[in-house]
């Protein structure tokens, strides 16, 4: 009941932001062109770097497009679903805007993850499944349900990464002032989603691989898809994807028993 | 013509002291830069493993032509100017401009010149943090013409890259929001600028047509000169040809911008 609850203040949620954006076509159309434009400098680097190079550690040019793909796929997930709404926590909690979310119907951590949704991410999300679609195409894999499946769970996975792992960072906010840079120095770590995991060496190989959760969330769901399913990956993704979800919600309630309002 | 300068040299000295208050800002930006620059690493490292070469340059001098990229964006890459003009215009701080002996172009550009030394020396300091470590693979040419004929590259770089991000700023005049054209440029921008992959790697034909505009002389052209993915001096001096081609069409765009944007502005308030 208390679910069906939930669903039905998302809807609400889901609703509103669709009347926002067409409100604002424009600025829509704009904003899904930036992100297009920015997936395709990434293609291309891959596309450049190619006509020069047969493989890169280990993977070839349409192995390294689905891995690209992947990692868009779940990043435009992950930007559709809650990237407005975790940068907005920042600024409201220094504000006291964040007052508004206590005073709603429901968690506090349910009400300030999904009140927007960003219709120009989502709308990206086709264009990031037809290049692993095109990409797996010409490298003839024909993969099983059990497969795709499979691939999807990992890229909601990811997604879930990402969201504990932002939020952690966003909740900072409660005890420090400011969380600006949060977009620069997450896209800038984000880079490293597009890279295969074999490329990592040494010291790189356990910041980005083990430590941070940056390699993981795009390179499980693209060898699933290239490889099959390694049943070795599942404890590894399922127990990653706890933990930041479980890390960030954690902090999160830590900083909303600071929290005193802003106001005067 | 002394007292003129002097407007600006003051502008300048300003602008000194604005961005050393915000010179922590600068120097986390400059170390996430160089985060970005361990992705440049593994990334190229790996397409070079097999392969001694890559478009006739081997890893050193592509990492070294990343590496002057990444500098080269603190001394001479504009970073938030568009939004700060975008803000004085949509805040109606501009208006005090229109009333002062002083040339708002020549003003923001004092602003910018006073920002990048500070954000370029700053971005030195991780840099030479990092020499022990990365120091090794940076192989430069040591022909003297590259450093004639650099030097002036790089400060129509800097105009260029100003101009533009002027011409952004004053688009508020009609836009409100000028954000997602920022962000939709500048991936333009940093492709055809050079920033995401040295442009002489593309294939020949795209590489020709990007020499005829102006993201190229944005970033690559400098950077090519200095790291000596351009070879002779000729190609160098037709390039600066071109350059300032470029810099004297977008200073007259911005002029133009700034006239007729000025026939829309509206200026309220006592």
């Amino acid at each position: 009941m208390a679910l069906m609850n939930y669903f039905r203040i998302w809807l609400a949620c889901a609703r509103y932001s669709v009347v926002r954006t067409m409100m604002f076509r424009f600025d829509f159309i704009m904003w899904a062109l930036v992100e297009l434009f920015w997936m395709v400098v990434n293609v291309l680097l891959v596309s450049v770097i190619y006509q020069h190079t047969r493989e890169i550690a280990g993977w070839t040019e349409y192995e390294m497009l689905i891995l690209i793909g992947s990692s868009m796929l779940m990043q435009r997930l992950l930007m559709g679903f809650f990237w407005s709404n975790l940068f907005e926590l920042g600024r409201n909690i220094r504000t006291g805007h964040f007052d508004f979310f206590l005073a709603q119907p429901g968690d506090p951590l349910f009400m300030v993850s999904t009140r927007k949704l960003d219709l120009d991410s989502l709308l990206n999300v086709f264009i990031a499944v037809a290049l692993i679609v095109y990409s797996a195409n010409r490298l003839h894999l024909h993969p099983g349900v059990g497969n795709i499946l499979s691939f999807i769970a990992f890229e909601f996975c990811g997604m879930l990464i990402q969201y504990g792992a932002l939020l952690m960072t966003v909740s900072a906010t409660f005890w420090i002032i400011g969380s600006q840079g949060l977009e620069g120095s997450y896209f800038t770590l984000f880079e490293f989603s597009r890279l295969p995991r074999e490329a990592f060496k040494g010291l790189a190989n356990a910041i980005f691989v083990w430590t941070l959760p940056v390699v993981i969330v795009s390179n499980v769901p693209a060898r699933t898809l290239i490889h099959g399913l390694e049943l070795s990956y599942v404890p590894w993704v399922v127990g990653v994807t706890f933990g930041w979800v479980g890390l960030g919600a954690w902090i999160f309630r830590r900083g909303l028993r600071r929290y005193s309002s802003a106001s005067s | 013509m002394l007292a003129a300068f002097d407007k600006y040299r003051h502008a300048f000295l300003v602008g000194l002291q604005s961005s050393l208050v915000y010179r922590w800002n600068f120097g986390i930006r400059a170390i996430f830069s160089f985060v970005h620059l361990a992705y440049v690493f593994i990334l190229w490292g790996a397409a070079f493993h097999g392969e001694s070469t890559i478009g006739g340059f081997d890893l050193g001098q592509t990492l070294t032509y990343f590496i002057v990229i990444l500098v080269l964006q603190f001394f001479i890459g504009a970073f938030n100017e568009d939004y700060q003009i975008s803000e004085e215009i949509r805040n109606g701080l501009i208006n005090q401009f229109l009333l002062k002996p002083i040339n708002y172009f020549g003003y923001r550009a004092s602003i910018f010149i006073s920002a990048r030394l500070v954000s370029g020396l700053l971005a030195l300091v991780p840099l030479i943090l990092l020499l022990p470590v990365i120091g090794h693979t940076l192989t430069f040419p040591h022909e003297d013409w590259r450093l004639l004929l650099g030097l002036p590259a790089l400060a129509m770089s800097a105009m260029i890259q100003f101009t533009i991000a002027y011409c952004f700023g004053l688009l508020t005049f009609w836009f409100l929001e000028i954000q997602s054209f920022i962000i939709l440029s500048m991936a333009i921008e940093m492709m055809l600028g050079g920033q995401i992959f040295p442009l002489d790697l593309m294939p020949a034909w795209l590489f020709h047509i990007s020499r005829y505009l102006p993201y190229y002389y944005q970033m690559y052209f400098p950077a090519a000169i200095l790291t000596g993915r351009i070879q002779d001096p000729a190609t160098a001096a037709v390039g600066l040809g071109f350059q300032a081609f470029w810099a004297i069409v977008l200073l007259g765009f911005a002029s133009w911008l700034w006239s007729r944007g000025l026939r829309r502005h509206t200026a309220v308030g006592g």
